[in-house]
Parts: C-alpha cells; sequence; structure tokens
C-alpha cells in the first residue's frame, strides 16, 4: 500500500477497475451458496411429499404437489391466526420502536443524572434470566395476562438490544442538533419527536426488522399462555402444531396400530418447507420497504446545514 | 459545548445543585423512569426465582418456603459432573469462533457491499445473503448433515481438488465439530448480522469520503481510514456486548448435529441443562446453572467495559 | 306491593327451576389437556356435534405444541389444568404433584359396569398401593382374540428382494443373516440405476438410538424390556445386558460387518430424516428398529412402485456358537400389555368430576366405541355380510387430515379408555386391524413372497405372542420422580452411544480393551443406581400380579 502514495494515480484506476469487479464475483459467489439452500427449500415444499422421503431434490420440484399448502391454507383457523399475528407484529413493532427509541435518546444524554444507573440496570437484563417457572407466575398469575391477547403486546414492548444500537446510533450525531434546538428552548421530548427520531430512520428501519421478525415468529407465549383458546392462536404456533402433527402421525401407528398403508403425500419433510415459506413470505414482502431506509441511507450532511 | 457546565453534577455545590438538576431533567425522566419501572417488573421482579437454586425445588409446592434448603448442592452437582469442564470448554470455544467469524463476515460483508454503486445489485446481494436467516436449523443442519457426510459434496470436492485422498468424517470427529457449527452460523447470519453494520454506515458523513478523495485516498484506504471508522462505535458496542454472552453458544444446533459420538466436543451448558434439568425433575439444577451463567457473564461485561474505558473508546454502560 | 310480590314470585320461579335444570345436566364445556400435538377439530365436527347432542358434553382443547416436561412443569406450577389432563408419557408428574384426582370414588361394578369390565382384570397392576387409580389405561385392553397381522415392534428387517433372490430361505440367526446381506452384495454390489447397496443401517439419531442398543435382548430370545433384560427363569433378576458376556459378541459381529463394508460409518452420524430418505432410495439392504419407526420410508417405497425393497421382519436369534451351544427360542411378540398410567385424569380444577366418569363409561359402550373408531355406518364404513368394511373413498378419506379434523374424533381419542382386540361379532375394534382392510392393501407382489412361504400375514415369520409376564413390560417402569435413577439412565444411554460406534468401527485388535473400556465406564456411572430401583419395582410389580 506505501507506495500507492508515491504513485497513486496508476494503482488506483487498476483498484477502481479490479475492484468492482473482484467485488462482484464474490458477492456472486455468496449469493449462490445462500440462495441455493432457500431455492431448495422452496422446490421441497413443492413436492410430493412421499416422493420427497427420498431425498436428493435440487431447484426443481420432482413430483409436484401443493398437498403441503393446501394443507396449511385450507383450514379456515390459519386465516384468524394471521390475523393476530399481523396485528400483534404491527402493534407490538409500533410500541417497541417508540419505547425504545425513546429510553435510548434518554440513556444517550450525557448529562442526565439517571444516565448510568439506568444503562446498568437495562444491560443486565439481557444477561439475567430468572427462569422460565418465575416469568410464567408473573404473566399469568400475578398480572393475569394469560387467556387475552395483551399477553402478545405488554410484555415484548422494550427489548434492551435494539436500545443500545439506537443509543450508539444517536450518540453518533452532530452533537451541535441538540444544542441548537435548545438554543431555540425545545424540551427534551420536542428535540427526541421532531429532531433526533425522524433522523434514525436508517436504525429505526433496522431495529424495526428485528423486532418484527422476532414478534412474527414468536410461538413460545401462544404456547404458554393462549394455547387452550383458539381465536387467539398465533399464525406461528398454528403451523408449528400442524408440523408436529404431522410427525406425530408419521409415528402414530406405534399406538394405533395403523397399518394400513397411508400416502399422505404430506410428510415432516414437505410440510416443514412449506411452512418456513409461509412464515417467510410476509417478512419478504415488507422488507424492501425498510431495506429501502437502511441500503440507500440518508444524506446527514445536508441535514446538517 | 455550552452543556458543560451542565454536564457536570455537582459541580454547582451540593445537594440542592443536585435536585435542580434532576428538575431540569424532568422531562428527561419523564421518558425514561416509566419504562425502567416496566423492566423492573418484567425483568427483576421475577429474580425471586434464583432463591430456588438453593433449595429442592418442585413446583408442586405452592409455598416456596416448603422447598428444603440445600445450600450449594445444585451447584456442587453441576461442577461435580465430571463432563463439566468439557461442557464448559466447549460453550467458549463455540461462542467464541462465532463471535469472530461473525463478526468479522458481517463487517466484511457490509464493507463489500458498500463499495458497490450499482444500487439494484446492492439490494439483491442484500435481500438474498439474508434469507438463510429465516430457514429453520432442523432444515440447516439437516443440508449440512448432508454436504458433510462422507459421499457429500465437500468431500468430493476436496477429493477432486487432490487436497484430501480418502473422504473425511467430517460429522464423526470431534475436532470437526466447533468448526462446523461456526461455519454453519456464519452462513446463516452473515447477511442478517450485517444489516446493523450496513445501517450504520448511512450515517458517515460523505463529505468524508470526498475530502479522502482529494488527499489522493484510493479505494482501500477510504474503507480503512473512513468507513471502518464509522462503524467503529457500533462495533465496540456490540463486541462488549457479545464478550458478555460468550456462555451463550446456542443450544438448537449443537443438540441437531451433536449425536453422542462427538459429545465431549458438541455439548454446551445449555444442552447439558436441558438434558439434566427439568426433564430430571432438577428444576434447581436449571435454575443454578442458569444463575452461574448470569454472574460470569455479567464479569464479563463488566470486564469488557471497563478494558474499552482504558483503551478510551465507546463503552456499553 | 304488586311490585314486590312479582319480584318474589320471579325469585320463587328462578330457584325452583335452577336445581331442576342442574339434575337434568346442563350443557357443559369441558377442558382438555392433550400432551401431544395435534390438530384442531373444525366448529362443525361431526363426531363431537354428536356428543355434544347427546351428552351435552362440548370440549375445548389444549394440544402440546412445545416440551412436554417443560409444559407440565408450569401447568403444576400455576395450578393451571384442565378438567380432563392427559400428560402422555410424563403423567406420572402430574400424579405425584396431586392434580388428579382418584378417580376410584367414582368407578363400581353397579354405577360404572363398562369401566369396570375393563379395567377389572388388571385392577392388580392399576392401583397404587392405597387403592387409588388416577387413569384409565387409553391403549393395551384386548377384548377376545389380539390381532396380529404383522410385526409393529422390533425385528431385524430385510428387503424382500434379498430373501427372493436367495430362493425364499429361513433366515433365523444372526450369522445366517448377515451371510446373506454379504452374498448378495457381491453378486448385486448396486441397484438398476447403479446405485451401491448398503448392507446394514444403524439409526443412533438421538431416542431413536434404542436401533443400536436394543438387539441384544431379542438375540437371547427375550422381547422387548427397554434397557434391562429381566430373567424370568431366575427370580426376574433384571440386569443391563448391554454390558454382559453375552452383548460382546453381537458387536463384535457388527465390528466385523463394518469391516467388511457391509456398515458405512455415516450411518451412526445421520439423523433420522437422512435415515428415511436412505430406505426410502431402495438401497439399504437391511437394518434392526421397530416397525413404525421406518413406516414412512415403506410408504415412499410402496408408492414409488418398489415393493421387492419393501422389508421383512425376521426374529433373529444368536447362533449357538455365541451362546455356549445353546438353542435360542425367539420371542419377539409379547402379550398386550395395559398401558398403565397413560391416557385422561381429572384434574383437581374439573368440577365436575362425576359426570366426567360417567362420559368415560357412556363412550366404552359398544355403540359410541364403533362411532369413534370407525365412524358412522354408511358414511364412513359399510357393512357387508357382517364385515365392516370401507369403500375406496371412506379409505381415501380416513387418511386425510382436514378430512380428520372435520369427521373424526381422533383429538380427543389419544387419552380416552378404548377397546381393542376383537368385537364379539368379529370384527376388529379398530379399522386399521381389521384383516380385510389390511389384504386389500397389501400389493401382489406382497400376497405371492408370502405365498412363497406358504405363509398369510407377515406375523406368520415369528412366534406367536408369549405370555406376557408379570411385570408387563420393564420400559414402562417410570422413574419420573427419581432423578438419581432417571439420570444414571440417560447417562447409561449416552455411554452406549458414544463407545458402541467406536467400538464397530475401531479395528479388531483393539476391540477387547475398547469393550472393557466400555463395561467400566457403564459400571462407573454408577448403574446400580437404575438397575438396583428396577429390580425393586420388578418385584414390586410380580408380587402385585400374582395376587390376582
Amino acid at each position: 500500500m506505501t507506495d500507492t502514495n508515491l504513485t497513486y494515480k496508476k494503482p488506483r484506476r487498476r483498484q477502481d477497475i479490479a475492484f468492482p469487479i473482484v467485488n462482484a464475483i464474490l458477492l456472486i459467489l455468496l449469493m449462490f451458496v445462500t440462495l441455493y439452500p432457500v431455492l431448495n427449500t422452496v422446490a421441497i415444499s413443492f413436492n410430493d411429499g412421499t416422493d420427497a422421503l427420498r431425498g436428493g431434490i435440487g431447484l426443481w420440484p420432482r413430483v409436484w404437489s401443493f398437498k403441503s399448502y393446501e394443507s396449511l391454507l385450507s383450514d379456515p383457523a390459519t386465516y384468524q391466526a394471521a390475523w393476530i399475528s399481523v396485528s400483534r407484529t404491527v402493534i407490538t413493532t409500533i410500541l417497541n420502536l417508540i419505547l425504545t427509541s425513546m429510553l435510548a435518546f434518554t440513556l444517550s444524554r450525557k448529562e442526565y443524572v439517571l444516565r448510568h444507573f439506568l444503562t446498568t440496570m437495562m444491560v443486565l437484563t439481557m444477561y439475567v434470566n430468572a427462569g422460565l417457572i418465575p416469568n410464567y407466575l408473573l404473566i399469568s398469575k400475578t398480572l393475569n395476562l394469560s387467556k387475552t391477547y395483551w399477553v402478545y403486546i405488554i410484555p415484548t414492548m422494550f427489548s434492551c438490544f435494539n436500545m443500545i444500537v439506537l443509543r450508539t446510533y444517536i450518540s453518533g450525531l452532530p452533537e451541535a442538533l441538540v444544542e441548537s434546538a435548545r438554543i431555540d428552548g425545545a424540551g427534551d421530548f420536542r428535540i427526541f419527536w421532531q429532531i433526533i427520531f425522524p433522523l434514525c430512520k436508517p436504525v429505526l428501519a433496522t431495529v424495526a426488522l428485528f423486532v418484527a421478525v422476532g414478534s412474527w415468529n414468536q410461538w413460545f407465549d401462544t404456547h404458554l399462555y393462549n394455547a387452550g383458546k383458539p381465536y387467539l392462536h398465533t399464525l406461528q404456533y398454528l403451523l408449528k402444531m400442524k408440523l408436529a402433527t404431522t410427525q406425530a402421525s408419521a409415528n402414530a401407528a406405534k399406538s394405533t396400530a395403523d397399518a394400513m398403508t397411508s400416502t399422505t403425500q404430506m410428510t415432516p419433510i414437505t410440510i416443514r418447507c412449506a411452512i418456513t415459506v409461509v412464515s417467510a413470505v410476509p417478512i419478504l414482502i415488507v422488507y424492501p420497504f425498510l431495506q429501502r431506509y437502511f441500503v440507500t441511507g440518508m444524506v446527514l450532511g445536508s441535514v446538517k446545514g | 459545548m455550552s452543556q458543560m457546565v451542565q454536564a457536570k453534577p455537582g459541580k454547582r455545590g451540593g445537594i440542592g445543585g443536585f435536585f435542580s438538576k434532576l428538575w431540569s431533567q424532568k422531562q428527561l425522566m419523564l421518558m425514561s423512569v416509566p419504562i425502567a419501572i416496566y423492566v423492573f417488573v418484567f425483568n427483576y421482579a421475577p429474580m425471586w426465582g434464583w432463591i430456588t437454586a438453593f433449595m429442592k425445588y418442585n413446583p408442586k409446592n405452592k409455598n416456596l418456603f416448603d422447598n428444603p434448603w440445600v445450600g450449594w448442592d445444585n451447584f456442587k452437582w453441576l461442577f461435580n459432573r465430571q463432563e463439566w469442564l468439557g461442557v464448559l470448554r466447549n460453550t467458549l470455544a463455540m461462542s467464541l469462533i462465532n463471535l469472530v467469524f461473525g463478526t468479522l463476515s458481517a463487517i466484511l460483508l457490509a464493507v463489500l457491499l458498500n463499495e458497490v454503486i450499482t444500487k439494484a445489485f446492492k439490494r439483491t446481494v442484500q435481500t438474498v445473503t439474508y434469507l438463510p436467516h429465516f430457514l429453520s436449523l432442523v432444515i440447516v443442519v439437516s443440508m449440512a448433515q448432508n454436504i458433510f457426510a462422507s459421499d457429500g459434496a465437500v468431500n468430493q470436492l476436496l477429493m477432486r481438488l487432490h487436497i484430501i485422498k480418502e473422504p473425511v468424517f467430517w460429522l464423526g470427529e470431534g475436532k470437526y465439530f466447533w468448526w462446523l457449527v461456526g461455519a454453519i452460523n456464519v452462513w446463516k447470519e452473515v447477511g442478517w448480522n450485517s444489516i446493523i453494520y450496513i445501517s450504520t454506515m448511512t450515517s458517515i458523513d460523505p463529505s468524508l469520503y470526498e475530502a479522502a478523495s482529494i488527499d489522493g485516498a484510493g479505494r482501500f484506504q477510504k474503507i480503512m481510514h473512513v468507513t471502518l471508522p464509522g462503524i467503529k462505535s457500533t462495533f465496540v458496542v456490540l463486541l462488549i456486548m457479545n464478550i458478555g454472552h460468550l456462555l451463550e453458544a446456542g443450544f438448537e444446533i449443537q443438540y441437531l448435529m451433536g449425536q453422542n459420538l462427538v459429545i465431549d466436543w458438541s455439548q454446551t451448558i445449555d444442552v447439558f441443562v436441558m438434558k439434566y434439568g427439568i426433564s430430571k425433575m432438577q428444576y434447581s439444577v436449571g435454575v443454578a446453572a442458569g444463575m452461574f451463567k448470569s454472574v460470569v457473564s455479567i464479569l464479563l461485561l463488566f470486564l469488557a467495559n471497563f478494558i474499552a474505558k482504558k483503551l478510551d473508546e465507546d463503552t456499553l454502560i | 306491593m304488586k311490585k314486590l310480590l312479582s319480584v318474589l314470585l320471579m325469585l320463587a320461579l328462578v330457584l325452583a327451576l335452577v336445581p331442576a335444570a342442574i339434575a337434568e345436566e346442563e350443557p357443559i364445556t369441558v377442558s382438555v389437556f392433550v400432551g401431544n400435538p395435534r390438530e384442531q377439530p373444525t366448529p362443525d365436527n361431526k363426531i363431537f356435534k354428536k356428543i355434544e347432542d347427546e351428552l351435552g358434553i362440548k370440549f375445548e382443547f389444549e394440544f402440546l405444541a412445545g416440551d412436554l416436561d417443560e409444559t407440565l412443569a408450569i401447568k403444576v406450577a400455576g395450578e393451571d389444568y384442565a378438567d380432563l389432563m392427559d400428560g402422555g408419557n410424563s403423567a406420572d408428574t402430574l400424579i405425584n404433584s396431586g392434580a388428579l384426582i382418584n378417580l376410584m370414588d367414582y368407578i363400581s361394578e353397579e354405577k360404572t359396569p363398562n369401566i369396570w369390565t375393563h379395567i377389572q382384570p388388571y385392577l392388580g397392576r392399576l392401583l397404587y398401593d392405597d387403592g387409588s387409580l388416577y387413569i384409565i389405561p387409553n391403549f393395551g385392553r384386548n377384548y377376545n382374540a389380539q390381532i396380529q397381522n404383522y410385526c409393529n415392534g422390533p425385528a431385524f428387517w430385510i428387503q424382500k428382494q434379498v430373501l427372493e433372490w436367495a430362493g425364499y430361505p429361513q433366515v433365523k440367526t444372526l450369522n445366517e443373516y448377515f451371510d446373506l446381506i454379504e452374498r448378495f452384495i457381491a453378486e448385486n454390489p448396486t441397484n438398476e440405476d447403479g446405485n451401491p447397496y448398503t448392507g446394514f443401517e444403524i439409526l443412533c439419531d438421538d431416542w431413536r438410538s434404542f436401533c443400536l442398543r436394543n438387539p441384544v435382548q431379542h438375540l437371547v430370545g427375550r422381547p422387548n424390556d427397554g434397557d434391562v433384560l429381566v430373567d424370568i427363569n431366575d427370580n426376574y433378576r433384571v440386569e443391563a445386558f448391554v454390558i454382559q458376556p453375552y452383548a460382546k459378541p453381537y458387536y463384535a459381529k457388527l465390528n466385523e460387518e463394518f469391516h467388511k463394508g457391509i456398515i458405512n460409518k455415516d450411518t451412526f452420524v445421520q439423523n433420522y430424516d437422512q435415515y428415511i430418505a436412505k430406505l426410502s432410495s431402495g438401497t439399504v439392504l437391511g437394518m434392526f428398529d421397530q416397525y413404525w419407526d421406518f413406516q414412512s420410508a415403506t410408504d415412499a417405497l410402496v408408492t414409488a412402485g418398489m415393493d421387492k425393497n419393501t422389508y421383512i421382519g425376521l426374529p433373529l436369534v444368536y447362533d449357538p456358537e455365541y451362546v455356549d451351544g445353546k438353542e435360542i427360542e425367539e420371542h419377539y411378540l409379547n402379550g398386550a400389555v395395559i398401558n398403565v398410567n397413560r391416557g385422561y385424569g381429572i384434574s383437581v380444577n374439573c368440577p365436575y368430576p362425576e359426570r366426567m366418569v360417567q362420559m368415560f363409561e357412556t363412550l366404552l359402550s359398544d355403540e359410541w366405541q364403533t362411532i369413534l373408531e370407525w365412524g358412522i355406518e354408511g358414511e364412513d364404513y359399510y357393512v357387508e355380510n357382517g364385515r365392516f368394511l370401507r369403500t375406496d373413498e371412506q379409505k381415501k378419506n380416513s387418511q386425510s387430515q382436514p378430512w380428520k379434523n372435520a369427521n373424526t374424533a381422533y383429538a380427543l381419542m389419544d387419552g380416552l379408555p378404548k377397546k381393542q382386540g376383537t368385537r364379539d361379532d368379529g370384527n376388529a375394534w379398530e379399522p386399521g386391524n381389521q384383516p380385510e382392510l389390511y389384504f386389500d392393501l397389501m400389493s401382489d407382489y406382497d400376497k405371492a413372497f408370502l405365498a412363497a412361504y406358504g405363509y398369510k400375514v407377515p406375523a406368520d415369520f415369528f412366534n406367536p405372542p408369549i405370555e406376557l409376564a408379570p411385570y408387563g413390560e420393564a420400559w414402562q417402569i417410570d422413574y419420573v420422580n427419581e432423578p438419581d435413577v432417571s439420570i444414571a439412565e440417560t447417562d447409561f444411554v449416552t455411554t452406549q452411544m458414544k463407545y458402541l460406534p467406536e467400538i464397530i468401527m475401531c479395528d479388531p485388535a483393539e476391540l477387547d480393551g475398547l469393550w472393557d473400556e466400555f463395561v467400566q465406564a457403564v459400571e462407573d456411572i454408577p448403574i446400580s443406581t437404575f438397575i438396583d430401583y428396577m429390580q425393586e419395582q420388578v418385584l414390586k410389580l410380580v408380587e402385585k400380579n400374582s395376587g390376582n
């Protein structure tokens, strides 16, 4: 590298041509390596279940079958569950973004007297876990949230990891923004809401993605608190149950002595893949809208001026 | 920097100064204290559960104190198991591998993507690489087992390239296990983990790149002197955070891939606890293991934070 | 005044009506926890509607999605019990936590004749020392003859084409079995597509590793007792058979086959899906397994028209040379074993225990059992010359999950006490056991294959079931509440699964040393914790059952 300083023009040009090509090749290779298993999963999900047991399916189904999707999507309960999942994801994401960024803002203020105490308190929550039973008793007995929709919202309104991500980002913003607003007489809340919050769009999009994906993929809370209330089942819980049922009925002969050769055309392998696709598609649809913010980015310089 | 006066608590003298300062920060407090109370209720209140680590707890006893006290017996049981040290070693090794390669690969991908000028290509790569995050580990491990089988793609490739003469028993020899787990983790999460760095890079002031260009910096120099410093604080904060998580090497992947043949290399604390905790009615052993993990994590966390502070880097706390 | 009077009148009316309504069995909704994953029945499910119409009972189901032990621990901690609780294989946790009521308070010959007939022959095994009963067993109660069309349990399996190739020989011993596989492979190293055959697979995935751990007890002529062998001729002495000298020849034989290339080392690291895939490809010639464990592979082979690659179970025993010249008689098939403490219990939270027991009683009647097992006559099955049969359409329906959700009570069935075996009219209680339905589905290849042996059903390869030992089957013995015992058992399994593959793959010269090391490791657990407990329980059961 040292010689580039002396005759930088030449190597720079070589870099400018060679680097993008090497870079593109690298990234295309990486895409291939990551895309193949994904497409393979999609292919298996469209394959006949019994046939898929034999393995060896590549990028295209060997024996086409929509049975797996049929069994997932023909159940009216799927739509009720999808509605619960979508609504909880949206509400949780919005609440979480507001609360998390608000706290992140206060903890990024170096002058805030409770800053050190609160930061420590929040950070430690990532490392301490009281265990399943005390948590269950708190939510189910003390707060009486089981068998309600609220159990999807209330316990998930805040996340420390995301708070730290946001705080780090906010700390990196030019201090002058806050200074000048304060001189203009703005209170902390107004500074946060009108100046900082809009500036955090790229990282808010990231955090929104983390929260939404986390909330969308959650099935355990349904299992713990709402399993007995079918109208409160979430999509992930339902899918998890379908997979488990398929797996169990593959072994059902164990108990029912059901020797009849079954051509169910649905097996845990295909169901699992179809479930993966069904649960990932909504996220893939939303993704480009969020991606716009963090891939393209914002031109901070102009805001600063 | 007019804030300087305010930024040094107590400088204005005495308790009165402190309270007037509190009053001046009432909005900040309004924005944070309710969340703190929320966090206290949901994260700290259930911590009474930790005292069951010193009991022989059985959930059927409705009065907590009907459970007999056993002192440190649960911890002793854990630490006296002959495989405990191995379990600890596996946990640390796999999370270290994951930490180093997971972080490096995510940053590398973010940097490479940042260098891409064609927007559509950039978006495509970014979308495609984060997809595996949504595959369940059952599927991923199953594929890995096929790829690393004796007649799998990896062995075939290595043999065709004449690197090895006969198939390597990747899945059956313990010494490979940690690295396989590392490779699977990196592959599955590289795209996902890079998102945070990509979004951080958007906050880098473009004028810095312009200035660097004017100074005659090449592409690599711009990466070294502008891009990487731009994500440094995120990197440091995540690093400290992850050092605190060193005892969390995961559970599912080891559970799915770790046949007993390689158990001396595959078993992590979480797998161990699953095997000998609730399923053996040893509720308290599970709590004791969790408590041990928490305490060690917090020590590691403070140590990492302390070192960062000494090095004058960003800190977590 | 008038107003007051009318209010009083109203009050009197209401008071008079309320007890009447209770006496009339007002409709109730019963919450049910099922310790297995199941799909919710549709709201207009025809069988549940019938139950609601006739018994006034509606069900609200909760099925298991996560880990059973964890879920039960939480329910116990929060006392969040459904009215009916099926704790699956960890039901003992519920009993030991006082979650269930004693059913004997509601069961008697007069009040509940069906239940009484159902459990009376097994009371010795079912009742606790204090005479209490918490769960009416869900399976294993046979009426009349037990129907055995095929072996659903453990056996050494071999592809039918291998036997066909060899001219349908009788294969009885371990050596004959491996010799046949070796000869077949020598002559046919690959299948029609050029893919190499694998001689013998050993599934080692998680709990399914019984495929490696269990065979020896059968080779010495015992049915399935799980991890232990009970010597019924020696005061029911219990031992860990896998570390006994008579176990070594089996693993030495596998070592020999490994070095001959009959066993591939990938078998020790593959997961269940890969195992099924390999079996389904038709290139695996043999394995030790239980039929239900690989049934899906059979389905795949049949669907692909590869009937000759499907398997037949063989009840192998040791050759005399391995056991001091003794001739061993095989006993793979055991008498039906009542599923003690598995099924529904009534929880302490249930407000109508009496009514629940009455419901079990009603549903155990012949009419309801027919409805629950077979469905509605004319819709789900038809009767011809007194035989219960199904049309192709009906057969197809009974395999379709969405159809089952809407038209069967399968969601409730698992934990319910039910009749098995043969009805008084000669039909099977369960459609799956009805011989006609079984034959109907048998392929021409299979029929010809069996005919070549002069057999009618695959079970003819086996000796008829022996009489069940008084202790039942030892794998049923529960140690949920004995952490030390269950830890020892887990360590026992882990140690086997760590050493046995190594023993099979090692240099034959090192085998003796490695074997000794293995035996030592098992003894160091100490395995006596587990064995002593099993011994105690077996003797207790024997004593209880020789009483009646």
